[in-house]
C-alpha cells in the first residue's frame, strides 16, 4: 500500500538507539563543563605557581635541605594541611603546598554537581519529564554520570596540561609519567565525590538531603585522613579515606599508583550501587524513607520570617555544628603546633600574611581564615531557599498576604545575619575550649573576637547575595559561591605567586585581619559593616520595585 | 460601588505586551468571569492586581486603593488563588493552612473545618506527598476560609476532579450570595456559565467581548431545527440565516437578529415540529477566537 510512506510511524521506529541517553548526556555535559573548565584553570595554575614560586624561593640544594630539616616535625601543622614529605624537591614541595586546597576543592565540587544533576533534576520534575521520553532510571542515571565525569576528565586534562607546561621549565622539570600519575591523584577526591553524590542522591528525597547525606561523607573522610596524618600509629586509617589515597601515591616521590586501583574498585561498587537503587526505586522518591504523615507542628507558622526560621533550621545549624567542630578540632591540634615551631612554618604563616603574636596566635589567625570561609557560605544556604521560594511560586502565596516585601526580606536577612553572628562566635570559643582541653590557653576573650572577626566579611558576601537575589534572583546563589570562592583562591594566589598583591584588593578576605594573631582594626570593620548594611538596603529598595518571578 | 477599577492598565515584557490598555470595573457582589486562551494575560492581570508586578502604564485600584502601593493594606481583604501550586513540600495541608491563616490575619476556623470536609481533603499528609489536585484544595480552603471581600481566583481548578468542581461552584456561589466579590480566570467554559454574572473575553491582552453572560449569548446566533411537512423552502439567502443543512423534509439553520423572514418562509410549507436552541458558551467563545484566528496564532 502506497500510503504506507506517509502513515506515521512512532518516531523510535526511526530513531538511532539510545537517543534520549545520548541528548540527556549532552544536557548534563552542558552543565558542568563551565565550572569543569574553570577549576581545571585553577588547579593548573595554582600547581604550576606553586612551582615556579618554589623554584625561585628556594633556588639551591643548601636552601631546600634546610627547609626540609626544620619543616618535618610540626604535627599540627600535618593534619591541618597534609604531612610533609620530600619537602626538598620541587614536585614534594608542590603536591605538599597544593595537597589539601585541590583534594577539598575537587572533593566538594565533584559532590555538588553529582547531586544537582541526579537529585536536583528529579526534585524539581524535570527527571520525570526525562523519563517519559523513553528511557529507563538506571540508564538516564548512567547517561548523565558519563557526563559528569566527563567534565571531570575536562579537569584533569586541563590541569595536567598545565603542568606539563610548568614541568617543561628545566628548574621545575616534572617528568611525564609523574606529571600524569598526579593528575590522575588529584581526581581521586572529584570522582569519587561524584560517586558519593551518585549515591546519596539515590538515598536523599531532596537535593539537600542528597548533598548534606554527601557533605557528612566529606567531613568523616576529611576528618579520617587528619586522624591519620595525626601519627605513626594511626597512619593506617589513610587507606580509609579517599584524601588518604591521594596523599600515599606520593608522585615526584615514590609514585605509587596502587590507591589509584582501590579507587576505581570503590568508586565501581558505589556506582553499580547507586544504579541499581536508580533503576529499583520510584521516580520522584528517595530511598531512605521518610514518613508523609505528621501531626500539626505549630512553631514557626505565626509569620514568614518563622516559617523560613523554621524550615532553615535544620540546614543553618548543620553549618553552625560543622564551624563549631571545625573550630574545636582547631583548638585540640594548637597543642601540637605550639610544640616546636620552625622556621619555615613561621615562614609559610608570614606568607598568609600572619606577623607577630605568639606561635599559637599565628597558628590560629591561619586556621579562622578557613573558618571565615565556612562563616562565609552560610549565607548561601538562605540566599538559595529565598531565591527557591520564588522560583517556585511560593514567594507568591506569602506576598499575596497582607506582608510587606521589605519586612519580608528583612526578616530573611536578619535571620542569616543572627546565624552568621552566633556560629562566628562560637566556633570562636569552640576553639578556645578545644586549646583549654590540650592545657593550652589562648584567652576566651581573644579567641571569641576571633570568632567574631569572621562576621563583617560574612555579613558583606550576605549582602551581596541578598542585593542579586533583589535584581536577578536566579543568579543569587551562583553569585555567593563566585564570590567566596573567587575571594578565597585570589587569597591563596597572592600568597603564592609574588607580584599578584595588587590584585588581593578584590578578595574580600583582604579586608579582614587574621585575628587573634592580628589586631583586628576597628576603622576596616566598621568599613566593612557599613557596606554590609548599604548592600542589604539597597537590595531591599531594589526589592520593593521589581516584578516578581510569577511564571 | 466598583471593587476592582482599572484604567488603561497595560503590562509589557520587552516586546511583548501580556495586557494592552485594559478598562476593567467589577462590582460589588458579582462573580465575574475572565476568558482567554492561553497566553492572552489573564494571569498578567492578576499579578497586576495583587501588585506581584509593577503596571507599564495605566493604573488599577481595589476598593480604592493603589495595588502597587497600597497592596498590604488591600491583601488583608483579599485571596488569592493560583492555578499551580509548589507548597512547602515538608508542611503538611494543616500547618499550610495554619501559615495562610496567621498571615493573612482574618480565618473563619469553623468554615475552614466545613471546606475541609467538603473537599475530602486529608490534612495530616505533607504536601510533597499531596496530588496535584489535592494541594490546589489546599490553596482554595485556605483562600475561601478567609472569607475575604474579593476573592482573585486564576484557573482555580486545574487538577480537580468534577466531583470537587460542582464544591467549588456551590462555594463559589455561597460566596456571592453572602457579598463576596469573585474575579474568576478560567478556560472552562461549564464553569463560568454556572457560577458567572459577568464575562469578559481577553484576546492578546485586549478585552474583545464584555457584558452579561445572557446579554452575550443575544448576539450570537440561534439554532433552529425545523421539521416542516414538505421540502423546505430556498432560505439561503435570508438576512441572517446562515449553515443551512437541508435533510429531506428537515432543515437546520443559525439565525441571527430577527427571527421574522425565516418563520414566515416555513410557516408557507407548514412546520411539523421545531426547536431552537442558544448557543452554548463554548460556541460563542469558538465562533469569537475562531473569526479572529489569523490573528491570534501570531507571534506576540
Ligand atoms: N515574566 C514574563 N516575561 C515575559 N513574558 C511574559 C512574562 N509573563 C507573561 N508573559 C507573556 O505575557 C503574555 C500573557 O501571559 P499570561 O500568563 O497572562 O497568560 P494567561 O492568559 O494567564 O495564559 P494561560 O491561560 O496559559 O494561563 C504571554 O504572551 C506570556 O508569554
Ligand atoms: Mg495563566
Amino acid at each position: 500500500m502506497t500510503a504506507s510512506t506517509s502513515a506515521p510511524t512512532p518516531m523510535s521506529a526511526h530513531a538511532p538507539r539510545y537517543r534520549t541517553e545520548v541528548a540527556l548526556a549532552r544536557r548534563a555535559f552542558k552543565q558542568v563543563w563551565i565550572s569543569a573548565t574553570l577549576w581545571a584553570l585553577l588547579f593548573g595554575v595554582t600547581i604550576a605557581a606553586s612551582a615556579l614560586n618554589y623554584t625561585s624561593t628556594f633556588p639551591d640544594r643548601a636552601t631546600r635541605l634546610k627547609l626540609a630539616a626544620t619543616t618535618g616535625r610540626d604535627r599540627g601543622m600535618a593534619m591541618l594541611l597534609g604531612p610533609v614529605s620530600a619537602i626538598d624537591t620541587v614536585g614534594g614541595y608542590t603536591v605538599y603546598k597544593c595537597f589539601v586546597f585541590l583534594t577539598a576543592i575537587g572533593a566538594v565540587w565533584g559532590l555538588l554537581i553529582a547531586t544537582r544533576l541526579l537529585r536536583g533534576e528529579e526534585d524539581a520534575g524535570r527527571w520525570q519529564l526525562v523519563l517519559a521520553g523513553g528511557t529507563r532510571a538506571g540508564r538516564a542515571t548512567v547517561a548523565t554520570l558519563t557526563a559528569l565525569f566527563a567534565g571531570v576528565g575536562v579537569v584533569f586534562v586541563g590541569t595536567t596540561a598545565i603542568t606539563l607546561l610548568a614541568g617543561r621549565n628545566p628548574d621545575v622539570g616534572f617528568g611525564a609519567g609523574p606529571t600524569l600519575l598526579y593528575g590522575l591523584s588529584l581526581m581521586i577526591a572529584p570522582t569519587v565525590f561524584v560517586a558519593v553524590g551518585a549515591l546519596t542522591s539515590q538515598l536523599g528525597r531532596t537535593r539537600r538531603v542528597a548533598t548534606g547525606l554527601g557533605m557528612a561523607v566529606f567531613g568523616i573522610t576529611s576528618m579520617l585522613r587528619m586522624i591519620a596524618d595525626s601519627g605513626e600509629s594511626t597512619k593506617w586509617l589513610l587507606w580509609t579515606t579517599p584524601f588518604g589515597w591521594t596523599e600515599r601515591m606520593r608522585p615526584f616521590g615514590a609514585n605509587d599508583p596502587r590507591p589509584l586501583l582501590l579507587a576505581l574498585a570503590v568508586v565501581a561498587v558505589v556506582l553499580i550501587g547507586a544504579t541499581r537503587l536508580a533503576s529499583t526505586r520510584d521516580a520522584g522518591a528517595g530511598v531512605v524513607a521518610t514518613s508523609d504523615v505528621s501531626r500539626l507542628r505549630p512553631f514557626g507558622l505565626a509569620s514568614p520570617v518563622r516559617l523560613a526560621a523554621r524550615l532553615d533550621a535544620s540546614v543553618l545549624s548543620t553549618w553552625c555544628v560543622g564551624a563549631i567542630a571545625a573550630g574545636f578540632a582547631f583548638g585540640v591540634v594548637a597543642n601540637v603546633a605550639s610544640g616546636v615551631v620552625s622556621s619555615s612554618v613561621s615562614d609559610t604563616l608570614r606568607r598568609f600574611g600572619v606577623h607577630g603574636g605568639s606561635f599559637v596566635l599565628r597558628y590560629f589567625g591561619i586556621a579562622f581564615l578557613l573558618v571565615a570561609t565556612v562563616v562565609a557560605l552560610l549565607p548561601v544556604s538562605e540566599i538559595a531557599a529565598a531565591a527557591d521560594d520564588e522560583s517556585t511560586g511560593r514567594l507568591v502565596h506569602v506576598l499575596a498576604q497582607p506582608v510587606r516585601r521589605t519586612a519580608m526580606l528583612g526578616g530573611r536577612v536578619a535571620l542569616a545575619a543572627v546565624a552568621i553572628v552566633t556560629t562566628g562566635l562560637v566556633t570562636g570559643v569552640a576553639a578556645w575550649l578545644g586549646a583549654k582541653t590540650q592545657g593550652v590557653d589562648p584567652g576566651l576573650g581573644r579567641m571569641a573576637g576571633a570568632g567574631l572577626n569572621t562576621v563583617p566579611t560574612a555579613l558583606v558576601v550576605l549582602g551581596i547575595g541578598v542585593l542579586v537575589l533583589a535584581i536577578a534572583p536566579r543568579a543569587a546563589t551562583g553569585t555567593v559561591y563566585g564570590v567566596v570562592i573567587a575571594s578565597l583562591v585570589i587569597d591563596l594566589l597572592t600568597t603564592l605567586v609574588s607580584g599578584t598583591s595588587w590584585l588581593d584588593r578584590v578578595s574580600l578576605f583582604h579586608y579582614m585581619a587574621l585575628a587573634p594573631s592580628e589586631h583586628t582594626d576597628a576603622r576596616t570593620v566598621v568599613l566593612t559593616l557599613t557596606a554590609a548594611v548599604l548592600l542589604c538596603v539597597l537590595a531591599l529598595t531594589f526589592f520593593q520595585r521589581r516584578d516578581l518571578d510569577t511564571a | 460601588m466598583n471593587v476592582v477599577c482599572t484604567d488603561r492598565l497595560t503590562k509589557q515584557y520587552g516586546h511583548t505586551t501580556a495586557l494592552d490598555a485594559l478598562d476593567l470595573t467589577i462590582g460589588e457582589g458579582e462573580v465575574f468571569g475572565y476568558l482567554g486562551p492561553n497566553g492572552a494575560g489573564k494571569s498578567t492581570t492578576i499579578a497586576l492586581l495583587l501588585g506581584l508586578i509593577r503596571s507599564t502604564s495605566g493604573t488599577a485600584s481595589i476598593f480604592g486603593l493603589d495595588v502597587w502601593r497600597d497592596a498590604p493594606a488591600i491583601h488583608r481583604r483579599v485571596a488569592y488563588v493560583p492555578s499551580e501550586s509548589d507548597l512547602w513540600p515538608s508542611l503538611t495541608g494543616a500547618e499550610v493552612l495554619e501559615f495562610l491563616g496567621n498571615v493573612h490575619g482574618s480565618v473563619d476556623r469553623v468554615y475552614r473545618d466545613e471546606l475541609v470536609e467538603r473537599f475530602d481533603l486529608v490534612l495530616d499528609k505533607k504536601i510533597r506527598a499531596l496530588s496535584h489536585g489535592n494541594r490546589q484544595k489546599v490553596v482554595l480552603i485556605g483562600a475561601l476560609a478567609s472569607r475575604p471581600e474579593l476573592l482573585l481566583l486564576d484557573e482555580p481548578t486545574t487538577g480537580l476532579d468534577p466531583l470537587m468542581e460542582q464544591v467549588f461552584r456551590a462555594c463559589v456561589r455561597e460566596a456571592r450570595d453572602r457579598g463576596q466579590t469573585v474575579l474568576l480566570s478560567t478556560h472552562v467554559l461549564s464553569e463560568v456559565e454556572a457560577v458567572c454574572d459577568r464575562v469578559a473575553m481577553l484576546r492578546a491582552g485586549r478585552v474583545i467581548e464584555t457584558g452579561r453572560l445572557d446579554a452575550l449569548r443575544g448576539l450570537a446566533a440561534l439554532h433552529v431545527v425545523a421539521q416542516l411537512h414538505s421540502p423546505p423552502p430556498d432560505v439561503s439567502r435570508l438576512a441572517g440565516v446562515n449553515n443551512v443543512v437541508i435533510d429531506g423534509t428537515t432543515i437546520e439553520c443559525d439565525v441571527a437578529g430577527s427571527m421574522e423572514p425565516l418563520l414566515r418562509k416555513l410557516a408557507a410549507v407548514g412546520v411539523r415540529h421545531m426547536t431552537t436552541r442558544e448557543p452554548s458558551l463554548e460556541e460563542l467563545f469558538i465562533a469569537r477566537y475562531g473569526e479572529l484566528q489569523p490573528a491570534s496564532t501570531d507571534e506576540r
